[in-house]
């Protein structure tokens, strides 16, 4: 089967490519890009066996990889499963999903790494990388066998939600890591300093009398783990970035030449500690923004002001705001915005944590922490490009580059003769957030009713359209109510 | 939701609400001055005491508001109730409202789970204190005890102090007084308070100090706080000895805070830690006054609330 995707405006960092023109894939794998002008030149020949797909005002790209994401299974298949994580990845543009050892058994010995990969291959059509645990049960005690683990595919080792309380054990655990040359992915948190926290420590938090968690209790964790990161000469990663602290300490390592990366999620970069706010928070902006335009940045006249996102659709208290690290301060979205945009933050990674209802139907201190972000993602950080804070063609980069260099490979890429993991989107296309019909089960996110801008249309791995938003790419491009996706799947395994 | 229906906070309430309630709270302790101590104004309804946390005052004085208008007071407590099977707040509330509760008093320990309640509930919910979020009717109950005293709010001299970064007293009155017009001074060591900003971030007028010496001069009222004494435990205080040295109201303190001002606690009280016997039960003290007030206040919600349900 091959497929040309026509007239698209091309991104691929890898080469530095950003163009309108064509995209043919076959057998799996782009055969090549052919730019407007070469087109006028010599126009394609006719080929048998043919879909053309018309993605005209649509931006074609490698498909996105996500370095953060709860897959749930084994263990808690009432919040999600590798079937339902897989479709909610692809309808979000993700064609790469690492998984985060906190399953139930947990990643930390190689036959439960050998099974979950063996069960991805089977039935995810998109690639599913498995992190290994840092710890035996994430526990902090004592390390996994790293070798074993490298050798059955982990290709990081990280403990998830908990963070490594001794800096010994955290110490060994880079070392140990250096000499097989993959990265510890580290989620800062001196959790002795924010014991029964519900939310950020802040204005915020003192108005509603949540317990807060300090910044400081992510950045002390982000220091010394920089200062085990310099003494071992290991690769560190710094999971889910979230303060301006952490940021400066972060670049400060890199400009000394450590060997550190880090990543943001969607949520970070875009909504602040406001939302818990919900509705006593005050009016958005609007003013200020168009006055922010008029100092030079672009104002996108298409994103009207309904399109903004706006904290007040929430009731105070709301649990779906509860994530770990916290919704921080207004201040420290900006300096995770700067740090994305100066490439002290490597990649964008979802962080994607389904639960159930009864998880988050609770009061906000009991409620669990984390947010159903793979569908929402691309949406949430385009409003940055649409605010004029960043490029889209750094945005792209920060999906599908950014993470494949914290993983230490080439890139995803729609070079001649790579996978076929490409992804279409309408980076114009505005929509409203309605957590029924995502593919994910997890429900939970802050943004039901938020209207959004950027949507993807479809979404292609190993050269097999694993989603299509309706009829998309069809005919002249005229679009049709959604179908259903998973029979789209079925279709495509046939 | 209509955060209007409830009573969870003062911060959505203005200025002309809180006086509204404060005259329809002075007919209230009218009534109860009366042989027979009971209006028919909540006849029919029923009213039920959700209480998750031990109390005693505000249980009992919601109980006694309740009855004195007539209504149907159901208590319920978590403790051997099948919140200890456990039940989920919402869950427990859905079955409320089936058995036919009209008003629910929710007193919680997690802050905020009010709010959670009332989405859930079509009648209205009262605050009776959330984790250390709020507590409405008891600020309500102060500042009427003040306005009681002293004929005005407005321009009072208002020092709280004590656990301010753990109390929903403190914080209920800040959005009361500084509604109002009061001057308010926060008192506390550091390490009860948290940093000042983020206080000043929400209410920009509130002075704060480190010492009850620093701001006694020249007040109209001192609103002492419960210590609990987990807080020296978990390491927040050196010691109860050097706290009451600094922090304690004794008679010496209270010498120095103008000839008329008030002295108010919302209770219970450590005697000998925050407030010292004689100045507990001096003629300055009101604290006995706040607990009646406390009866007409709620009293005027329930009516306001119940009434306007029609």
């Amino acid at each position: 089967m091959r497929y040309l995707i026509k007239n698209g405006s091309i991104i691929d960092p890898s080469q530095r490519v950003a163009t309108i023109g064509d995209v043919l894939i076959e057998d799996g794998k782009v055969v090549q890009i052919y730019d407007m002008t070469q087109l006028a030149m010599e126009p394609l020949p006719v080929m048998e066996d043919l879909e053309v797909i018309n993605a005209r005002g649509c931006v074609v790209a490698p498909g996105f990889t996500d370095l953060h994401t709860h897959l749930r299974e084994p263990g808690e298949e009432h919040k999600e499963t590798i079937a339902s994580a897989v479709l909610a990845a692809a309808r979000g543009g993700f064609t790469t999903l690492c998984a985060m050892p906190d399953t139930n058994p947990a990643q930390d010995n190689a036959a439960a790494v050998r099974s979950l990969r063996q069960i991805s291959k089977r039935t995810s059509p998109i690639q599913i990388e498995v992190i290994g645990a840092i710890t035996m049960n994430r526990e902090g005690k004592q390390l996994t066998e790293y070798a074993e683990l490298v050798e059955a595919g982990c290709i990081a080792f990280s403990d998830a939600d908990r963070s490594v309380a001794d800096p010994a054990i955290m110490r060994h655990a880079l070392s140990y890591a250096a000499m097989l040359g993959v990265p510890i992915m580290s989620h800062c948190e001196e959790t002795r300093l924010n014991k029964g926290w519900a939310m950020h420590e802040g204005a915020v938090s003192m108005r509603l009398g949540l317990p807060g968690s300090p910044s400081a209790a992510e950045e002390v964790q982000v220091a010394r783990d920089i200062a085990l990161a310099e003494l071992t000469g290991a690769h560190l990663h710094i999971s889910h970035i979230s303060t301006a602290g952490s940021v400066a300490l972060v670049r400060a390592a890199k400009a000394r030449g450590v060997h550190v990366t880090a990543e943001v999620t969607p949520h970070h970069l875009t909504l602040s500690d406001q939302w818990v706010l919900g509705s006593l928070a005050p009016e958005p902006k609007e003013e200020a923004e168009s006055k922010a335009g008029k100092r030079g940045r672009r104002k996108d006249q298409g994103l009207g002001l309904n399109s903004w996102l706006n904290p007040r659709l929430l009731l105070p208290y709301d649990p779906s705001t509860r994530v770990n690290p916290p919704l921080r301060s207004e201040s420290d979205v900006a300096a995770l915005i700067e740090g994305l945009r100066d490439g002290t933050i490597d990649a964008i990674a979802t962080d994607h944590s389904p639960h159930a209802l009864a998880d988050k139907e609770v009061e906000y201190g009991q409620a669990a922490c984390g947010i159903s972000g793979l569908e929402t993602a691309l949406g949430l950080v385009l409003t940055l490009v649409h605010r004029g804070e960043m490029d889209l063609v750094e945005m792209v980069a920060r999906l599908t580059e950014g993470p494949a260099s914290v993983l230490g490979r080439s890139p995803a890429s729609l070079r001649s003769g790579s996978r076929a993991d490409i992804v279409i989107f309408d980076p114009e296309r505005p929509w409203k957030v309605d957590p029924n019909t995502f593919a994910s089960q997890g429900r939970n996110t802050p943004l039901q009713g938020q209207q959004l801008k950027g949507q993807v249309m479809l979404t292609m791995a190993g050269g097999k359209i694993v989603y299509r938003r309706g009829a998309f790419g069809k005919g002249t491009g005229a679009l049709h109510s959604p179908t259903r996706i998973d029979g789209i799947f079925r279709e495509e395994e046939n | 939701m209509d955060l209007h229906k409830h009573v969870l906070d003062l911060d959505t309430m203005t200025r002309d609400e809180i006086e509204d309630i404060f005259d329809v709270a002075e007919s209230m302790k009218e009534v109860l001055s009366r042989d027979i101590k009971q209006v028919p104004a909540l006849r029919g309804k029923n009213v039920v005491n959700m209480f998750y946390e031990e109390s005693t005052r505000t249980r009992i004085s919601f109980e006694m508001a309740a009855r004195a208008l007539s209504a149907t007071v159901v208590n319920f407590s978590a403790k051997g109730s099948s919140v200890e099977k456990g039940e989920s707040l919402v869950d427990t509330v859905r079955t409320i409202q089936s058995l036919g509760a009209d008003v629910i008093i929710l007193r919680h320990k997690e802050s905020g789970a009010p709010y959670l309640a009332a989405q859930h509930f079509r009648g209205s919910i009262i605050n009776g204190g959330d984790g250390r979020h709020a507590h409405p009717t008891q600020a309500l109950l102060d500042m009427f005890t003040m306005r009681e005293r002293f004929g005005r709010v407005e321009g009072l001299k208002v020092v709280i102090v004590g656990d301010i970064l753990h109390s929903r007293v403190a914080r209920s009155n800040l959005w009361g007084l500084t509604k109002l017009g009061a001057e308010v001074i926060l008192c506390a060591p550091p390490t009860l308070l948290g940093p000042a900003a983020f206080w000043r971030e929400t209410w920009p007028q509130v002075q704060i100090r480190d010492t009850l010496d620093s701001c006694i001069a020249g007040a109209d009222v001192i609103m002492a706080l419960r210590l609990q004494r987990e807080r020296q435990q978990s390491g927040l205080l050196p010691s109860l000895r050097e706290y009451s040295r600094i922090y304690g109201l004794d008679s010496n303190r209270l010498a120095r805070a103008n000839k008329n001002a008030l002295i108010m606690h919302p209770g219970p009280m450590n005697v000998g830690i925050e407030i010292t016997p004689e100045v507990a039960t001096s003629a300055q003290s009101v604290i006995e006054e706040q607990v009646t007030n406390g009866v007409a206040v709620r009293m005027a919600l329930l009516y306001r609330l119940a009434g306007s349900a029609e």
